[in-house]
């Protein structure tokens, strides 16, 4: 097994240091196999499948130069320069063009105040990112240099965050009419996500500054709620690499690497479009129309009991999945996701194998434990879990599944080969529509077993 | 088909700003249980909770939403539907308190007229963060004529008071169509509202 893993290592490495790369063949290789996280693979597999890398491997320092530049100088613009503007106004006690009451809706204030909402916003999302996971607690080895010297003269994020809750706090004494001057010094961060000290920030905290940047330069999007379980993988997957100079520049490669993947999912995320062709409703009815054609009896049943796609599809789609798995899991469904050009018609067929690995379940429950096993059983595996044994829902089993034994004491490379060829006969199911079904059904048999039989935690 | 294992089944469903502690609140009513690490509520989410009210067996089904305009799309279809609707703020934080009376206009745009409300100020527990006196919130529910409560869902403050009051207030309006309306047992609704801590 071992020797096999380290083949594959090779693979990787052969294809990643060749002049130009096999675009072709990384995509084949990363879809079937799954990227490792060892010797930075699956770092600069994504760089490249969601194209901010260039094929020509010479090309890549100049690149990530120019790029990380860039980000730089947005920070400048979106963060640092505002944020001294902000200091040196509260400090100035002259006379002030505009001001914070100026009710013109061009003043800078204003602006000032519809981005603290949405920082506060993306605050609160940032603090509760992957709680079941320490490392976005934890401080980052490389903060932000530009941030940190420039402290004490810089309206940082973070000091924005937290004199929001003083602003209004002041705000509501006044409206009651209680002119005693009572604002506290207070905190407002619950004690479970305190803050690090002042020259140190956790990675949570480098998550936010991304989703703010990502956001000033998106007006029309703006910042939804969701975007940081996008965002999350990527980040980790740069921030924790072995590589240091993946590490120190994770932030800013995350950010083009989120801008590259929204690029093609932020129609997902637009209210207004929801209903056009592009939008999230289309891709949920693609859904239950996939669904309808592979299993009839399946699809009957959710129509009947109202099991609307919005109720649990919505947030499979919008968040390619990244709430439903736990983190490992993710990545290794993102590396299938991204390395595969139709990829979101791809992220549908994994969602019907979803559906469909359940169906046994799903016939014969009610409405309410229906919902409750779509909207969350299925992520933690503990479905699985519960029903492991004693209960055989479909009729497969690894003997009568094509080139699947399951061996007798199983590694985490063995499971990871079942999910890789659970994607794979999905993919196949893209390319020959003839046997669809049965492909499709044993799929789902494959992300059962794939639940069943591990409790898997990549994490060493 | 599952055996029918209540007699009622009532419909509820929690809105508020997001960050407000719905999902908290929810989980602490249908678990007994508290959880700090709850993830942000994307789309709509859903629990059931079966209670004895009133000699009745009730299922409740409780939706719980996502808090940001942009999942409004999703979430209003279910004010439709919905017999009572709790109204979450934080009275750590004075903006999603002023957001109550834009909640309240999503209720009379998209909910039936006659739905049950409840306003509740959750994080109760944290006195010394307090920016919405108790006297607001009490003030904005006597001015919509809706009962209030301040809650905690981490000190499991008034939770369980708080859905049963709903759902009592359902039950006091349901017409007694199913089983004998003799039975059905009127209590003096408690509108009044409780302080907590």
């Amino acid at each position: 097994m071992a020797s096999g893993y380290h083949q594959r290592l090779q693979e990787f490495e052969i294809l990643l240091e060749s002049d130009v790369i096999d675009s072709e063949a990384l995509r084949k290789l990363c879809f079937l196999s799954g990227c490792p996280h060892e010797k930075s693979i699956r770092s600069r597999c994504w760089k490249i499948l969601l194209n901010y890398l260039p094929l020509e491997r010479q090309k890549w320092k100049a690149e990530l130069q120019k790029q990380r530049n860039l980000y730089k100088q947005y920070l400048q613009e979106m963060i640092i320069l505002p944020g001294k503007k902000m200091k040196s106004k509260e400090l100035s006690s002259g006379e002030l063009c505009d001001h914070p009451l100026n009710p013109n809706p061009n003043s800078e204030w204003s602006e000032t105040f519809r981005d603290n909402e949405m920082l506060v916003q993306i605050d609160k999302d940032c603090r509760r990112l992957c709680p079941d996971l320490s490392f976005f607690q934890q401080a980052t080895e490389f903060p932000c240099d530009d941030l940190l010297n420039a402290m004490s003269d810089v309206e940082t994020l973070r000091k924005r965050v937290e004199h929001c809750a003083l602003q209004t706090e002041t705000v509501s004494k006044n409206r009651l009419g209680i002119t005693v001057n009572m604002v506290t010094k207070k905190r407002t961060q619950s004690e479970e996500y305190a803050l690090l000290p002042d020259g140190k920030e956790a990675h949570w905290e480098v998550v936010e500054r991304i989703l703010f940047v990502y956001a000033k330069l998106n007006p029309g999007l703006n910042y939804v709620q969701g975007m940081n379980e996008i965002l999350g993988p990527i980040y980790y997957t740069l921030a924790s690499d072995s590589d240091q100079d993946c590490r120190e520049f994770a932030e800013a490669d995350s950010f083009f690497l989120l801008t590259c993947l929204m690029g093609e999912t932020r129609d997902f995320f637009i209210k207004t479009l929801d209903d056009s062709a592009c939008g999230i409703g289309n891709q949920m009815r693609k859904l239950t129309d996939l669904l309808k054609t592979l299993d009839m009896p399946l699809w009957q049943q959710l129509q009947d009991q109202e099991l609307r796609p919005q109720f649990y599809a919505f947030r499979w789609i919008t968040l390619l999945l990244s709430q439903e798995f736990f983190l490992p899991d993710v990545l290794r469904i993102w590396d299938s996701l991204f390395s595969d050009s139709k990829r979101f018609d791809f992220l549908i067929y994994l969602c019907c194998a979803m559906l469909m690995s359940v169906r046994g379940d799903v016939l014969k429950n009610d409405f309410p434990t229906n919902m409750k096993l779509l909207q969350g059983c299925i992520i933690l595996g503990s479905y699985w879990d519960k029903k492991n044994a004693d209960v055989v829902i479909h009729p497969f089993t690894p003997d009568n599944v094509p080139g699947l034994q399951l061996p007798e004491t199983r590694t985490k490379q063995d499971t990871m080969k079942y999910l890789t060829m659970g994607l794979l006969n999905l993919f196949l199911w893209c390319v020959q529509d003839g046997e669809g079904k049965e492909t499709l059904e044993r799929t789902g048999a494959f992300f059962k077993l794939f639940f069943c039989r591990t409790n898997l935690q990549l994490h060493k | 088909m599952a055996k029918k294992t209540y007699d009622l089944l009532f419909k509820l469903l929690l809105i508020g700003d997001s960050g407000v502690g719905k999902t908290c609140l929810l989980f602490r009513f249908s678990d007994d249980a508290f959880n700090t690490t709850f993830i942000s509520t994307i789309g709509i989410d859903f629990k059931i909770k079966t209670v004895e009210l009133g000699g009745k067996k009730i299922k409740l089904q409780i939706w719980d939403t996502a808090g940001q305009e942009r999942f409004h799309t999703i979430t209003t279809s279910y004010y439709r539907g919905s017999m009572g609707i709790m109204l979450v703020y934080d009275i750590t934080n004075m903006k999603t308190f002023d957001n109550i009376s834009k909640w309240l206009r999503n209720i009379d745009e998209h909910a039936n007229e006659d739905v049950e409300k409840m306003i509740l100020g959750n994080k109760c527990d944290m006195d010394d963060k307090r920016q919405v006196p108790t006297a607001r919130g009490e003030a904005i529910a006597r001015e919509h004529n809706i009962p209030f409560l301040e809650t905690s869902a981490k000190a499991n403050i008034n939770v369980e008071q708080a859905f049963m009051n709903l759902a009592q207030a359902i039950l006091n309006k349901t017409p007694g169509r199913i089983s004998e309306p003799s039975l059905v047992n009127i209590n003096q609704q408690d509108t009044s509202s409780r302080r907590c801590c």
